[in-house]
C-alpha cells in the first residue's frame, strides 16, 4: 500500500528546485518511479510530498556537444539504448542498456533515476564511470559537478543533498585507441548484477597499455574502482599473467557481500575472472576504435 | 487530495479525478473496468500489467496514474477492432500461445509495443521484446513462433 | 494413427481462446460484487509461537473496517485433504493457540477497500509468547527437537513403506553397488494469479465462492467441513484460473477467510493474496532428502534398489502424505527392478507446508535416481541409453503390488532420443548432452479424500439446434481440459468442436469432479465425458435408426454431424435434422446423457501411466560455472494425442518450471524465514532464458484411456533436472547431487575437481 501524498508536477527545473528548497526532508523525488513506488510499496519510503520531475521536459536530452556527450537526467534508459550518437561513439553504454530490467522498465525509468538510487548492483554507474563521466547537480543556491566515480557514498546513500536535482550526465570525448566493454554476470539473463564488471582501455606504443580504468558492481557498498588492479597494467604490455595478477589484485580490493545469490568468495571468484576478460574485450574494441 | 487526470485509452477520452497514490493499472481496472490488464506482482517484476503509453509499453503497477495525465494508453481491450481480432491476437490463438492466460495481456501489449516499434525483430530481438513478462505456463516459445508468424505476414490487420 | 478421428489430433484453438486473447476472461481476481468488501489477512512473524492475546479493538475502530475475525471466531475444526484419517487434519487456517509457521494466519479483516483492510492489519495487538522452533527434518526427528504438534513423536508425521522381492538377498548378488545421498531443494508454484476467493454468504444462509482453483468439489467439501455449513449450500465457482501446477487445490487461507468474513457480514468479501503472501503463506514442492543405494550385475542388469527419504513436511500435512507415498512409487520407475525397498518419512518442521506440485514427487525421484543411474552405468562403462534400455519398463509390465502398466513406450522413446543426440553430432566444447527417462500417473485410484460420488462424472445435453453442452466437474486451469473434454466430446458424437459448449468447474450445475490434479482429468474426466456423450448418441441413433427404416443388420454412426450406415456411409440423415426430430418425439426434452468414471482395480495406484525420455543439452562457462540450456528435446508418449497445441504447451511450459527446478528455483530460508518472496528475487527463467525446445512423437495406445490417451502434463516436469544434472557431469566431468544445480555449486565443483587433479 503506497502511503497518501501530495503530488508536484513542476515543469520547469526552477520551479522543481523551489518546491524542493520549500519541503527539504518533507519531499522525495520521483522520476519513473521504477525504484522508488517499490520501496513506497513496502512503506520503506513514505514522505508526505512529492516532487515529480519526469514531466520537466528540460531534462530530458542527449546531446552531442565539442566537449562530449551531454545527457539529462530524466532521459529515459530505452532512449539511451537507441540513440544513433551512443550507439556509435559509446557503444557500450547502449549495450549496457539492453540488459537493464526490461524494456517496459527502460522505457519509463530514467537514467537520473537509476544513478541517484545509489544502488551498487546497477548497470549504468559502472559503465560511466569506466567513461569518466561528470556528474551535474543543481540546487537553488546553483549548480556542482563531481565525477561519477565520487558520487555513492554508501548502500543506496549518494553525495545529493535533499534540496539538489541531478541534472546532467556528461562523458567526455573517448581518447584515440581506447575501448570499453562491461558484463554483469547474473543467473538470468536480464537479472541485477551478482557482479558487474566495466573496463575502459586506452591503448600506447606497441599495445600497452598507456591508461585504464576498472569498475566493479555488485562488489563493494558503492561501485567501486580497484586501483591496485589498474596500476597492475597500467603502462605495461598486457600479458596474460598480468592480467591474471590484475584479476587477483580486484578480487582482493572489492568488498562483496555474501547473500542468496552468491557468497562473497564466489563473487571474488567471479572479479578475478571477469576482469580479465573484459580488459580483454575492452582492448579488441580499442583495437577496431 | 485527487487530481484531476484526462487520459486516452483505448480511442476512448477520459476525465478522471484520482488519488496521486494510484496506480495506472488501478485506474484501468478498477476506475474504467478494464480488468484485461492484470496483476501478478505488483512489483514490476512479471509484465502481466503491461499497457502501452504514447507508443510504448509500460509495466502500468508501477506508473502513478497522475504521471500518465494527457497520455494516450492501449489496453489488450483496444487489440482488436470491433469483431475483428488484431493479427497477434489470431496468431496466439493459432500456436497456443497461451494456457491459464493470466499473462497473456501483458504478452500481448509486450508483442504489440515490440512490433510497434520494430515490425522486422530478429528472434534475440523477440526473446527480449517480451523478456519482461513471466510465463509459468507456456515456457515462452510458442509465443515467439506467434510473433514470428505475425512478422513473416501471415496475419493481416483488420480494416 | 490418429487419423481415423476427425476431431482428435486436430490443431484447434482452446475453446475459451478468444476470451483470453482479448482479456475479457473473467478470472476470480476480476471478480466485482454490489456490497463487496475486501479482506487481508494478518499473519504470524514467528516461527513457532503461543498465541497469549489477540486484541482486534482499535483495527475494528478504524473507519472502513466492518469485521475482524480470529481463530475463536471460527468452529475450531482442523482441515485436511486426507480426511479419511483425522489424524492428519490438522491445520487450523485461523489459528487458535499456536503458530507454526512464518506466514500462518492469526487474524482476518474486512473492510471497504483494500488499502483500509491493510491499515487495520496494523493496528491488531497479537500477543505471542516465543517457542523454539526447528526448521530442518534431520533436527526434527532428533529426540530433544522442539515439538511442531503435540504428540507426535520425533515430529514424524508420516511414514511409508514399499518393498518387494529380497532386497538384502538381492545386493548380495550384485557385482557392483554405489551408494549416493541427495538433496531436493524448495520450489514455489508461482501461480500468475495468486491465490483467490470472493466469497458471498447471503441471509439465506447459502455461501457462494468464486475461487481460483484446481478442484471446486473439494473447496466445497472442506469449507462445509470447516463451517458446518452444509455441502450443498455451497457453491464454489471456477471459471478462468491463473495457473495451479498443484497449489490450489486445498483449501486455503484466502478462501476460509473470506468465507467466514462473509458469513459474519452477509456481504461479499474479496480476498486477493499479495504475491508475498502467496511465496510464503501458501504450499510450495516438498524439499527432499534422499539416500540410495542401487545394485546391478556387470552387465548392466539392475537388481535391487534401496531409498530412504526423509522429507520437509513443514507445519501441516496437506498433500505431503501423497508426495511421500508417490516419490517412493515413482523411485522405481520406470525400471523393472525385481526387488525394491522404500522408507520415506515426512516430517514437521516450522515451515511453510510443503505439498503438491507439478510431478507430485515424482521430480525428485527422478532428479536423483537419473542422476544415480547416469553413475553406475558410468562405473559399469555401459552407455547411459543402453543402461536404460536394458532395465526399462515394458507393455503390460506389473510393478509387483503395486501397478500395472498396460501401454508404455518407454523403448520407443529411447530409440528416438538415442537418434536425436547422434543427429546432434559432434558438440562445441565444454557442451554436454544428459538424458533422463520418466514415467508419470494418468490419476491416482486413492479415495483419502473419502468422496461418496464418482471421481469424475459428466453430463451431456443436446439442444434443438444439435448444439451441445458438457457439465463436468473439472477444473480448467490453463491446461486446457476444457478444450479437451469439447473435443472428446465432439469425436465422440460425430459433430463439430464448434458445437460443443463446456461448463466446467461450478458445483452448482456441475456433477462433482475430483478436478485438476494428478494428471487425472484427460483420462478420469475424458472417459465420463465419453461416456455421456456416448449415452446421448445412443438415444440419437434409436430415433435414427427408426426413422431410416435401415434394416436391423446395419450399424450406423455418426461422422461430421451425419448420421450414416457403417456399412454405406452415403446412406444417411443430418444430425441436425434427427436432433431436432428426436427432442420432439421426447415430448420436447432435450436429449440428456450422463456418464461417469472411477477406476476400479485398474492399474492399481493408478489405471494408466505414460512415459518419456528427454535429452538436455547445456553449454558451460568451465571459468564462472555458469551454463546455458541450449536445447532440450523430448520423447514423451501419452497414447492418443488428442490436442497436439496442448500437449506442445504442456511439454514447453514444463521445460521452463522444471528447468528452473534443476537450474535455479529455490526458496532459501533464514529461521525458517523465506528470504526471496518475490518474483524479483525468486529467479525464474525467461523467455531469454529459455531453451530451444524440440518434441519427437511417439505413437501408443491406452486402453483404458478415453480413445487410447493417457497424462501429458505432470510427467513432462520430472526429467529436466536429471537431465541437467547429466549434462553438466558430460559437459565439464562434475556432478551436483544437490539441487538447485547453480552456477555457483558447478564453479565450486569444478574448482574442487582441479585440485584433486593437481594433487
Ligand atoms: C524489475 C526491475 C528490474 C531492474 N533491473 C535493473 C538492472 O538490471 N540494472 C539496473 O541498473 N537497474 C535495474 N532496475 C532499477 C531501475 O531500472 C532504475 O533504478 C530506474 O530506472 C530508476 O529510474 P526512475 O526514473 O524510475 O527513478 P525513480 O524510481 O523515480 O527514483 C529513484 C531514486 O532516485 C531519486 N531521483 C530520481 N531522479 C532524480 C534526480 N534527477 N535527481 C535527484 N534524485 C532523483 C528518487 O528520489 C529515488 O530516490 C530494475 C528495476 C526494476 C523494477
Ligand atoms: S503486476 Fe506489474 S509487473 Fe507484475
Ligand atoms: S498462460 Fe499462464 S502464465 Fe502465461
Amino acid at each position: 500500500m503506497i502511503k497518501d501524498f501530495e503530488h508536484f508536477a513542476p515543469k520547469t527545473l526552477k520551479e522543481a528546485l523551489a518546491l524542493l528548497d520549500k519541503y527539504q526532508d518533507d519531499c522525495k523525488v520521483i522520476c519513473g518511479g521504477q525504484s522508488l513506488l517499490i520501496l513506497m510499496r513496502q512503506g520503506l519510503v513514505a514522505p508526505p510530498y512529492m516532487i515529480d520531475i519526469k514531466g520537466i521536459s528540460e531534462l530530458s536530452y542527449i546531446k552531442d556537444e565539442k566537449d562530449g556527450l551531454k545527457i539529462g537526467a530524466t532521459t529515459t534508459h530505452r532512449a539511451i539504448e537507441k540513440s544513433p550518437v551512443i550507439k556509435k561513439k559509446y557503444p557500450v553504454l547502449a549495450k549496457m542498456e539492453t540488459r537493464l530490467a526490461s524494456i517496459q522498465t527502460r522505457n519509463w525509468g530514467t537514467i537520473g533515476g537509476n544513478v541517484c538510487h545509489g544502488d551498487p548492483a546497477g548497470d549504468p554507474l559502472p559503465v560511466l564511470i569506466a567513461l569518466g563521466a561528470t556528474l551535474t547537480m543543481a540546487g537553488s543556491k546553483g549548480k556542482r559537478s563531481m565525477p561519477a566515480e565520487d558520487f555513492c557514498l554508501d548502500y543506496f546513500e549518494t553525495a545529493l543533498e535533499p534540496v539538489e536535482l541531478l541534472t546532467e550526465i556528461a562523458l567526455p570525448i573517448v581518447p584515440p585507441n581506447s575501448g570499453t566493454a562491461y558484463t554483469k554476470f547474473n543467473v538470468i539473463e536480464s537479472d541485477l548484477a551478482t557482479v558487474g564488471v566495466a573496463v575502459s582501455v586506452t591503448l600506447g606504443a606497441g599495445d600497452s597499455c598507456q591508461d585504464i580504468r576498472i569498475v566493479l558492481g555488485a562488489s563493494a557498498p558503492t561501485p567501486m574502482r580497484p586501483k591496485k588492479a589498474e596500476a597492475v597494467l597500467k603502462g605495461k604490455k598486457i600479458t596474460d599473467a598480468l592480467l591474471a595478477q590484475a584479476g587477483e589484485t580486484a578480487a582482493t580490493e572489492a568488498d562483496p557481500i555474501s547473500d542468496i545469490y552468491a557468497s562473497e568468495e564466489y563473487r571474488r571468484e567471479l572479479i578475478k575472472v571477469l576482469v580479465p576478460r573484459l580488459t580483454r574485450e575492452a582492448m579488441a574494441n580499442a583495437k577496431k576504435a | 487530495m485527487k487530481k484531476e487526470l484526462k487520459i486516452k485509452v483505448n480511442g476512448q477520452p477520459y476525465d478522471l479525478f484520482v488519488k496521486p497514490n494510484t496506480l495506472l493499472s488501478e485506474v484501468l481496472r478498477d476506475d474504467l473496468g478494464l480488468t484485461g490488464t492484470k496483476r501478478g506482482c505488483n512489483s514490476s517484476s512479471c509484465g502481466a500489467c503491461t499497457v502501452m503509453l504514447n507508443g510504448m509499453s509500460v509495466k502500468s503497477c508501477s506508473v502513478l496514474a497522475i504521471q500518465a495525465n494527457g497520455s494516450e494508453l492501449v489496453t489488450v481491450e483496444g487489440l482488436a477492432k470491433g469483431n475483428k481480432l488484431s493479427p497477434l491476437q489470431n496468431a496466439f490463438l493459432d500456436h497456443g500461445s497461451y494456457q491459464c492466460g493470466f499473462c497473456t495481456p501483458g504478452m500481448l501489449m509486450s508483442s504489440k509495443a515490440l512490433l510497434t516499434e520494430n515490425p522486422k525483430p530478429t528472434k534475440e530481438e523477440m526473446k527480449e521484446g517480451i523478456d519482461g513478462n513471466i510465463c509459468r505456463c507456456t515456457g515462452y516459445n510458442s509465443i515467439i513462433r506467434a510473433i514470428t508468424a505475425v512478422v513473416k505476414g501471415e496475419y493481416k490487420e483488420a480494416k | 494413427m490418429t487419423t481415423k478421428f476427425s476431431v482428435l489430433g486436430q490443431r484447434v484453438h482452446n475453446i475459451d481462446g478468444t476470451e483470453k486473447v482479448t482479456g475479457s476472461a473473467k478470472y476470480t481476481f476480476d471478480v466485482v460484487l454490489p456490497n463487496m468488501l475486501y479482506g487481508k489477512i494478518l499473519r504470524s512473524p514467528h516461527p513457532h509461537a503461543k498465541i497469549l492475546k489477540i486484541d482486534t479493538r482499535q483495527a475494528k475502530k478504524l473507519i472502513g473496517v466492518k469485521a475482524v475475525v480470529t481463530g475463536k471466531d471460527t468452529l475450531g475444526h482442523k482441515q485436511g485433504i486426507w480426511r479419511r484419517f483425522p489424524e492428519l487434519c490438522d491445520e487450523e487456517i485461523l489459528c487458535r493457540e499456536k503458530v507454526r509457521y512464518i506466514g500462518d494466519a492469526v487474524a482476518a479483516v474486512a473492510a471497504i477497500d483494500e488499502d483500509t483492510a491493510e491499515e487495520a492489519l496494523d493496528l491488531i495487538d497479537v500477543e505471542y509468547d516465543l517457542l523454539p522452533a526447528v526448521f530442518d527434518p534431520m533436527e526434527a526427528i532428533k529426540e530433544d527437537a522442539p515439538q511442531v504438534h503435540d504428540g507426535v513423536e520425533l515430529n514424524i508425521n508420516i511414514t511409508r513403506h514399499i518393498e518387494w522381492g529380497d532386497v538384502d538377498e538381492a545386493f548380495k548378488k550384485c557385482d557392483h553397488i554405489r551408494e549416493d545421498q541427495f538433496k531436493c531443494s524448495s520450489q514455489a508454484h508461482v501461480c500468475m494469479e495468486t491465490h483467490d476467493a470472493v466469497a458471498s454468504f447471503g441471509h439465506n444462509g447459502k455461501l457462494t465462492v468464486w475461487t481460483s482453483t484446481q478442484s471446486s468439489y473439494y473447496i466445497q467439501r472442506l469449507l462445509a467441513d470447516m463451517t458446518d455449513i452444509r455441502e450443498s449450500d455451497i457453491r464454489v465457482i471456477n471459471r478462468h484460473t491463473g495457473g495451479g501446477f498443484g497449489s490450489k487445490f486445498e483449501l486455503d487461507s484466502a478462501q476460509f477467510c473470506a468465507a467466514i468474513l462473509s458469513q459474519k457480514l452477509c456481504q461479499p468479501v474479496k480476498i486477493v493474496l499479495s504475491r508475498e503472501e502467496e511465496f510464503t503463506a501458501t504450499k510450495r514442492r516438498t524439499p527432499m532428502y534422499y539416500a540410495l543405494k542401487l545394485g546391478a550385475k556387470k552387465d548392466g542388469t539392475l537388481l535391487a534398489k534401496e531409498a530412504r527419504v526423509i522429507t520437509e513436511g513443514g507445519a501441516y500435512t496437506s498433500m505431503g502424505a501423497t508426495a511421500l507415498y508417490l516419490t517412493g512409487f515413482f523411485s522405481s520407475f520406470p525400471y523393472k527392478y525385481p526387488n525394491y525397498r522404500y522408507d520415506g518419512y515426512r516430517v514437521y518442521t516450522n515451515t511453510a507446508p510443503t505439498s503438491a506440485m507439478r510431478g507430485f514427487g515424482a521430480p525428485q525421484s527422478t532428479f536423483v535416481g537419473e542422476s544415480q543411474l547416469d553413475m553406475m552405468a558410468e562405473d559399469l562403462g555401459i552407455d547411459p541409453i543402453e543402461i536404460r534400455r536394458k532395465n526399462g519398463m515394458t507393455p503390460n509390465y506389473e510393478v509387483p503390488g503395486q501397478a500395472f502398466i498396460q501401454s508404455c513406450g518407454l523403448h520407443q522413446c529411447l530409440d528416438k532420443i538415442d537418434e536425436h543426440i547422434k543427429e546432434r553430432g559432434k558438440l562445441p566444447p565444454n557442451h554436454g548432452i544428459g538424458v533422463a527417462s520418466y514415467g508419470f500417473m494418468s490419476g491416482g485410484i486413492f479415495n483419502w479424500f473419502n468422496t461418496p460420488y464418482a471421481f469424475s462424472a459428466a453430463v451431456v445435453r443436446i439442444n434443438v439446434d444439435g448444439k451441445v453442452d458438457v457439465y463436468t466437474g473439472a477444473c480448467d486451469i490453463g491446461q486446457g481440459s476444457n478444450t479437451t473434454l469439447a473435443m472428446i466430446c465432439a469425436e465422440e458424437l460425430g459433430i463439430k468442436l464448434e458445437d460443443v459448449r463446456v461448463f466446467s468447474g461450478d458445483t452448482g450445475i456441475c456433477p462433482p469432479d475430483l478436478g485438476a490434479w494428478g494428471s487425472r482429468q484427460t483420462l478420469m474426466s475424458g472417459n465420463a465425458v465419453k461416456r455421456a456423450a456416448e449415452d446421448c448418441k445412443n438415444q440419437i441413433m434409436e430415433f435414427a435408426a427408426a426413422k431410416m427404416g435401415v434394416n436391423i443388420v446395419y450399424d450406423l454412426d455418426i461422422k461430421d454431424s451425419w448420421i450414416h450406415i457403417v456399412a454405406r456411409p452415403e446412406r444417411g440423415v443430418s444430425y441436425y435434422d434427427i436432433v431436432k426430430e428426436a427432442i420432439r418425439g421426447k415430448d420436447g426434452v432435450a436429449i440428456m446423457g450422463r456418464g461417469h468414471y472411477t477406476p476400479h482395480r485398474k492399474g492399481m495406484i493408478s489405471p494408466a501411466y505414460s512415459f518419456g525420455v528427454q535429452a538436455v543439452e547445456v553449454a558451460v562457462d568451465i571459468e564462472t560455472g555458469r551454463y546455458k540450456l541450449v536445447y532440450v528435446t523430448t520423447a514423451h508418449e501419452s497414447g492418443t494425442v488428442i490436442n497436439p497445441v496442448g500437449i506442445e504447451g504442456q511439454l514447453e511450459g514444463a521445460i521452463m518450471m522444471a528447468g528452473g527446478y534443476g537450474y535455479c528455483e529455490d526458496q532459501p530460508m533464514d529461521d525458517g524465514k523465506i528470504l526471496n518472496p518475490s518474483i524479483a528475487d525468486y529467479k525464474l527463467i525467461r523467455s531469454l532464458d529459455m531453451p530451444e525446445t524440440k518434441i519427437l512423437e511417439i505413437d501408443t495406445y491406452e486402453p483404458e484411456g478415453p480413445f487410447g490417451a493417457k497424462e501429458a502434463g505432470e510427467g513432462l516436469t520430472n526429467p529436466t533436472a536429471g537431465a541437467i544434472g547429466n549434462a553438466i557431469y558430460k559437459a565439464v566431468g562434475v556432478r551436483i547431487n544437490d539441487l538447485p544445480i547453480t552456477p555457483e555449486k558447478v564453479f565450486k565443483a569444478l574448482r574442487e575437481k582441479e585440485k584433486k587433479k593437481a594433487k
